[in-house]
């Protein structure tokens, strides 16, 4: 089967408008590459981290999890986790205090990933989110920092709360000021990934700086020329880093080639343009989370499926109004099919990771992939818990198989943050206090 | 070591006339002197040494650091000299050797000093204006922010977690002999660059750098709706302005202005000329009823000027006499705020049309309304007036708020109706109705109800919390934004402003996209409303087209122009507002992409420039074409769209060595051994970093242009006009800074601030704030560089005043002002300052040790050895000692090992011993002793306080005080260590100093028009390939 390939494309800017050329595609799996050297690092195999998230919340009468290890019991909606249920840590109980009490919406998902008090009008102010704080500590060795994914196109108007819908639209945030622009296109997305462009500018921009030092070396005294020695050096120590970094990668990539004995997926560039159905979009971007994170491309990764407020619709599920509508009746029989169809997706992703071999475990094996949404019960806008699911054993870090309840606690004992402070612990980001906790998460 | 040759330059006069000079051969390069001074050397001086030093002075331990016998010949001694002008005065004032060893014959020690001195008068003869040795230097972390700020116009900052820069031995941190590169630099550099590059934003003709970074959508609305809001709030809008100034105008004989005209009146009040002339018109109206009688009343009613009793006719500043100053501003206001409710009071009001199944916040509909507003603002209501023989109005109860999507108007007319209830200007008589309809009608068409919208919440108008969605539409959650200042457009702002305030809009939509992003967003989440999916359908994606293009924004048009026509009983207007929103849409969208595409070359032309200002002078030939041709590698081998690429090529840009260093090219290469002048730009960068720690700004830069910078004249000028300049205080923070150590204040943290809580971030500022302020004082109104010691006055903000128990400071922490009579708070000049108190301060307790330390070393340029490596512990709590301090130290001084130089200095300490640790005044030490700032100092005069320090300076150390700074600011100018040949320069300083006054800026023109200052020593290349000196013109 042949390598991935780059398409030529007329390239559609980011950060333009997103247009919406319909273009349908099938993408098959292509499983002929293969693995990655199968021998970790000295510090182990990378740790990664990946949220996927469903807004609006889910049907309560059907999520609930008992038991552990092989008695675990999962209700309706977990069910499409049922084949990993011993890879995974079904959370109830936790909430997020900073978001309750300012108003429903924007204001509950705004800091979902951070904690932060958020404010109201045109000052955009949240807190930098867990998975880009794990994406500053860990991106430095990867082509990409994180990727930011979602497959719904972010609003940022203003809710009637008088919050930006901007928090509505992203639950990664780079500085407290600016949210991560989200990526709705997969194409671009692959782009940004398999053309390790930022590398590529980065040797480019090198280059020529060598290139000028060099010239004016020729031109200059003798002092000022050991000087510029010194910065050429300099230039040339980094560049032979940054060539290092991809020519690794290629390596790895390589030796993915060659071997048989692990298969790893490849894909082909998705096709320009917004998959038509919701269906084909999701499962490019997990394909795209999933190969990132097996080819090291990236450790940290987020995919809002559907944002707060969304105004998706699922005909596929027979459900006729829109998401938001739908969360509004959020116990019917449509609405849990949509958590569903999310839970089917975080499922896809934790299952292809998981067959994805890596040493003795698998990439879910050093991965934690959290599914989270900003309500438990939307008819109410009740966030006074939140659902959440963790799979994966982030390199042994973690122990998996089991439910943990955390209702009826004191509220400090049940905060996200005290969750992602534990989770940071284990990449090694000690911090004692993170947005609006000082404790870690008991029991984790 | 062999010593490298010093290459003989032309030895001018010092001073200006140095240029004219041809550069040749020195006259004075006579060898003789050094061989004999060789001689004496090997003779006398030597054998000196080993006689009488060698016993403490030699090896690895030698005592102070000095290893005396490692100086074999004359050669170490001139490299090394001011080691040795150390031992010159120690020899000459008997210091040295120490009484209990064995003392040289006075004839032998005369001979030794001599020899010093010789040895500097030749040195100093042969080689004095030598331009030394300047190694090409990066920018400093200093250098490098403020050229970010003068480039990019922003404050960004990006060097801000830049490891400290290392200083040379004067100190400073701007020379090549400390600034050095490495790998873990360089990365940090890309990335200072690439932080610069996000904060780029691409405007139609080219592009600009937003404080924030750029790159999210919701930051560049917020760089363009600043942009914006920021010239709305600088427009003349407040009536009761134009109310005076008409008076003005009114009164002009009698204020002095006969030939005043409304242009120049409005000129001088600030307000718009095309608007003032309105206003007076209205104010002059014959047979006026109504508000605008009413008005003409009050008008009327303003206060004659009141000529004072000297017949004199009044100021500007008081027009009415000295007895009511504020009589005529508060009638103004009181005519403004008359104007103000009747407008208010009158607005017109409107609905969206009605379009069964659609809402009224759909759209097209809700924009109609907000178009109906922004044209009928000089408009009034006639249904707003009420005749006097109608019964008092029954005002409804006030509904609730409408739910999301209903028309709004409802509750606001029930609002604004209850607001005019009660105002009676409004009754009219009902027999001559018509003409008081016209004068509200005229009334209004000059004051208008609002000049523009800055905001709007859901309902439009509206009095609810929904505050803050600056330039809003007021969508429910779709983003809009919605243009209204028509008012403003038509009576304030003239062709220019008019053009401005387009252009910001027209790029804000340029910037952010707004209407591309409008459209997508209602695409998706509301215009499904025309097709019965309700107020939050959205449409489903087309499948054969973009969303933006112009077949899917008719065929919407189409989808609600037969929503309209579907039901009789529709607004018939609605056709239209639909037509105005979906054509206006497509119109916007299509004419973007047309400037688009139109900007791209201006990009590149603005690329360019921006690389030349970069590299403080023109591009070659080469560099122009390397520059596009990157930028074309980015667009075509690694597929960049445009504004990615533009962004990278700034990066790039950022990390060349032309920006990144500093040479100094000389203005020709002649290859000789001879010192050369530097080029015109070389000495503008020259110029541009010593008075600013920046860039060269455009005047400098032109100035190089021309060639004639090196004209004294010109030098001279450009030299006055950036010391006045407040980039000034970069010289301040930066020379300053470095001199007196207090540069690192900033994140100074061993003050205790549990024990002293009022030690606060603010405060530390302030704190660091305060001599940058008093010295930015000095040169930028070139006082007296004693001022420094002795002047009886500081600088204060709101934080610090307090600190100081000052008077209280109105404003924010940026508000500093001069406070006289500083000696009243036990401040004034440098000494007493809190930063320098406290920076020297170990936490709990004072240092006397430290605090002299830095005065006799900082401020006298005293040269102290360092201290032996076994020393006595001082106790870290002032409070848990038993002893006071004074009386630890003088114990201290007891031991003759540390007496030699604790005797120099631990007095100044000791009689500041009346600031605590955090630099605060006191009586009493941490232990409650009453504290004892009496001192003797070196020489044995007496004194107490720092009032005791400064008489003891200004009695016997003045000139050192001169002379240290004179060597420090020469040696921050030149970016390197001094050498001896410098001192002809440094005494001319010193001469010309005081002969003017000890102003600062005779030190720093005797700089800038030294020899070493306007020349570099020959570059020699070592190949020299072919360049053509083709070189562009930079603008």
């Amino acid at each position: 089967m042949p390598e991935p390939t780059v398409k030529s494309t007329s390239r559609i800017s980011r950060r333009t408008v997103l247009k919406g050329a319909g273009v349908t595609m099938a993408l098959p799996w292509l499983e002929s590459l293969h693995a990655l050297a199968d021998t970790p690092g000295a510090a182990g195999f990378p740790k990664r981290f990946g949220v996927v998230f469903l807004g609006n919340g889910i049907n309560e009468d059907h999520w609930s999890a008992e038991g552990s290890g092989a008695a675990m019991k999962l209700s309706k909606t977990l069910e499409p986790l049922e084949p990993l249920k011993h890879k995974i840590n079904v959370i109830d109980g936790l909430f997020n205090k900073a978001a309750t009490g300012q108003g429903i919406h924007p204001a509950q998902t705004g800091s979902l990933l951070s904690g932060a008090r958020i404010s109201k009008g045109a000052i955009i102010h949240s807190g930098i989110s867990v998975d880009q704080m794990i994406a500053n500590r860990v991106g430095e060795d990867t082509p990409q920092s994180s990727i930011v994914l979602a497959c719904e196109q972010p609003m940022t108007g203003y809710h009637e709360t008088n919050f930006s819908m901007a928090y509505s639209s992203h639950i990664s945030w780079q500085s407290p000021d600016s949210p991560v622009p989200v990526e709705v296109y997969p194409s671009l997305a692959w782009d940004n990934l398999f053309e390790n462009r930022g590398s590529l500018i980065n040797s480019s921009i090198l280059d020529r700086v060598k290139d000028r030092a060099e010239a004016l070396g020729r031109r200059i005294s003798s002092g000022d020329k050991s000087k510029l020695d010194e910065y050429l050096t300099s230039v040339r120590e980094v560049e032979k880093r940054v060539e290092g970094t991809r020519k690794t990668l290629g390596k790895a990539e390589d030796a993915a080639k060659l071997k048989n004995s692990a298969p790893i997926a490849m894909m082909d560039r998705p096709a320009n343009g917004l998959p038509e159905d919701l269906r084909d979009h999701a499962r490019l971007m997990c394909d795209i989370i999933a190969i990132a994170f097996q080819t090291d491309k990236t450790r940290v990764a987020s995919l809002i499926i559907s944002r707060d407020l969304s105004a998706m619709y699922y005909p596929f599920l027979d459900v006729k109004d829109g998401h938001h509508g739908a969360s509004h009746d959020n116990n019917s029989a449509g609405y849990e099919r949509i958590a569903h169809f999310h839970l089917a997706q975080y499922a896809y992703l934790a299952a292809k990771l998981d067959s994805m071999k890596e040493g003795e475990g698998t990439v879910l094996d050093n991965s934690c992939l959290m599914f989270l949404s900003n309500l438990w019960i939307g008819r109410k806008h009740d966030n006074s818990r939140l659902p959440l699911v963790l799979a994966g054993g982030l390199g042994g870090t973690l122990e998996t198989g089991r439910t943990l309840n955390y209702l009826g606690q004191p509220e400090d004992n049940r905060r996200m943050c005290n969750l992602y402070l534990s989770l940071m612990d284990r990449f090694g980001i000690k911090v004692d206090q993170f947005g609006d906790s000082q404790t870690r998460l008991a029991n984790l | 070591m062999q010593r490298r040759p010093l290459p003989l330059i032309a030895v001018a006069v010092l001073g200006i006339t140095v240029l004219s000079t041809a550069p040749g051969v020195s006259a004075f390069g006579a060898a003789a002197p050094a061989v004999a001074l060789d001689l004496q050397f090997t003779r006398t001086v030597r054998p000196f040494v080993v006689k009488y030093c060698a016993g403490c002075h030699t090896g690895p331990a030698a005592a102070a650091g000095l290893d005396l016998i490692s100086y074999a010949k004359l050669d170490a001694v001139v490299r090394d000299y001011s080691r040795w002008a150390t031992v010159h005065d120690r020899l000459a004032s008997n210091e040295m050797p120490p009484k209990q060893v064995p003392q040289p014959p006075v004839e032998a020690r005369r001979q030794v000093v001599a020899w010093i001195d010789a040895v500097r008068a030749d040195e100093t003869r042969r080689h004095a204006g030598d331009p030394g040795t300047v190694l090409a230097r990066r920018l400093s972390n200093a250098e490098y922010n403020y050229t970010i700020r003068d480039l990019t116009g922003e404050d960004l900052q990006p060097a801000r977690e830049f490891p400290v820069d290392p200083a040379n031995l004067a100190g400073f941190d701007n020379s090549g002999e400390s600034l050095t590169m490495s790998s873990a630099l360089l990365k940090k550099y890309l990335q200072a660059a690439k932080e610069t590059g996000d904060h780029m934003v691409l405007t139609p003709d080219g592009f600009n750098f937003s404080p924030n970074p750029a790159i999210v959508e919701t930051d560049r609305e917020k760089y363009a709706i600043q942009r914006i809001l920021k010239f709305y709030f600088r427009q003349p809008t407040d009536y009761a302005d134009y109310f005076e100034a008409a008076w003005r105008f009114r009164h002009r004989a009698a204020l002095g202005k006969p030939a005043a005209t409304l242009a120049s009146t409005a000129a001088a009040a600030k307000v718009s000329p095309k608007y003032l002339p309105m206003i007076w018109q209205l104010l002059g109206d014959k047979d006026s009823v109504g508000p605008v009688a009413k008005l003409q009343g009050m008008w009327n009613a303003l206060p004659e000027p009141v000529l004072n009793q000297t017949g004199v006719n009044p100021t500007d500043v008081n027009p009415t006499g000295d007895n009511q100053p504020d009589v005529l501003r508060a009638q103004c206001v009181a005519m403004r705020d008359f104007v103000v409710r009747i407008r208010k009071h009158t607005a017109m009001e409107f609905t969206a049309p009605l379009v069964k199944g659609l809402p009224a916040g759909s759209q097209p509909l809700l924009n109609w309304k907000l178009r109906a507003y922004a044209l009928h603002r000089r408009e009034s209501e006639p249904k707003d007036l009420r005749n006097d023989t109608d019964p008092a109005p029954v005002v409804p109860p006030v509904p609730r708020y409408p739910g999301l999507h209903q028309e709004a108007a409802p509750r606001w007319a029930i609002l604004s109706a209850k607001a005019r209830a009660d105002d009676a200007d409004l009754v009219v008589p009902a027999a001559a109705r018509a003409p008081y309809e016209a004068a509200f009608a005229r009334l209004a068409s000059v004051f208008p109800d609002t000049f523009y919208v800055t905001e709007r919440g859901r309902y439009f108008p509206d009095d609810s919390d929904d505050k803050g969605r600056l330039l809003s539409a007021g969508y429910h959650s779709v983003l809009g934004f919605y243009r209204d200042d028509t008012p403003l457009m038509e009576l304030v702002l003239g062709e220019k402003d008019q053009k401005e305030i387009n252009r910001l809009w027209l790029e804000f939509d340029y910037i952010a996209q707004f209407t591309a992003r409008t459209w997508t967003q209602y695409f998706f989440n509301q215009s499904g409303e025309v097709a019965g999916r309700g107020d939050e359908g959205g449409t489903p994606r087309p499948p054969d087209h973009e969303i933006t293009d112009s077949p899917v924004i008719a065929a919407m048009r189409d989808a609600y122009l037969a929503k309209a026509a579907a039901d009789p009983k529709n607004d018939p207007v609605a056709p239209e507002a639909i037509r105005y929103q979906f054509d206006g849409i497509n119109a916007t969208l299509r004419n973007l992409e047309k400037v688009r595409k139109d900007a791209e070359p201006a990009h590149l032309d603005a690329l360019l420039r921006f690389a030349a200002r970069a590299f403080r002078r023109p591009l070659t030939k080469l560099e122009h074409d390397d520059v596009l041709a990157y930028y074309r590698t980015l667009r075509d081998k690694n597929s960049l769209n445009h504004e990615d690429a533009i962004r990278a090529s700034i990066v790039s840009v950022l990390m060349w060595p032309d920006f990144l260093y500093r040479f100094d090219s000389p203005a020709a290469r002649i290859n000789a051994a001879a010192a050369r002048p530097l080029s015109g730009y070389a000495l503008a960068s020259r110029l541009s970093y010593f008075l600013w720690s920046s860039m060269p700004d455009q005047e400098l830069l032109s100035h190089a242009a021309r060639g004639d910078l090196q004209r004294p004249g010109v030098l001279l000028a450009q030299t006055r006009r950036m010391l006045k300049d407040d980039k000034a205080r970069g010289l301040a923070t930066e020379f300053g800074g470095n001199w007196l150590d207090f540069r690192r204040f900033e994140t100074h943290n061993a003050v205790d601030r549990v024990r002293f809580p009022g030690f606060t971030n603010e405060l530390r500022e302030a704190m660091f704030q305060e001599p940058a302020r008093f010295i930015e004082d000095v040169i930028r109104n070139d006082r007296s560089v004693l001022d420094m010691l002795y002047g009886n006055y500081t600088f204060v903000n709101p934080v610090l005043a307090k600190y100081y128990a000052m008077p209280e400071v109105r404003g924010d922490a940026g508000t500093w002002v001069r406070v006289d009579d500083a000696a009243l708070y036990h401040r004034g000049g440098l000494l007493p300052m809190s930063v320098f108190l406290t920076q020297s301060s170990p936490g709990l307790r004072t240092s006397p040790v430290k605090r002299g330390y830095w005065v006799v070393r900082r401020m006298l340029g005293e040269v102290i050895p360092p201290p032996p490596p076994v020393v006595p512990e001082l106790p870290h709590d002032e409070a848990k000692s038993d002893l006071p301090l004074r009386d630890m130290l003088a114990r201290h001084r007891e031991n003759p090992v540390c007496a030699g130089c604790h005797a120099r200095f631990d007095v100044f300490g000791l009689a500041f011993e009346g600031y605590g640790p955090v630099g605060e005044v006191r009586t009493k030490d941490l232990a409650d002793r009453p504290v004892d700032t009496s001192a003797t100092f070196p020489g044995g005069s007496q004194g107490s306080g720092f009032e005791g320090v400064q008489t003891y300076i200004k009695a016997h150390r003045q000139n050192d005080f001169v002379s240290n700074l004179s060597h420090k600011l020469l040696a921050y100018a030149l970016n390197r260590s001094l050498q001896l040949s410098d001192e002809p320069a440094v005494d001319r300083m010193q001469v010309r100093l005081a002969a003017n006054e000890n102003r600062f800026s005779v030190l720093v023109e005797t700089i800038v028009t030294s020899p070493q200052f306007l020349n570099a020593r020959q570059v020699i290349p070592e190949a020299r390939p072919q360049t053509k000196p083709d070189v562009r013109k930079a603008d």
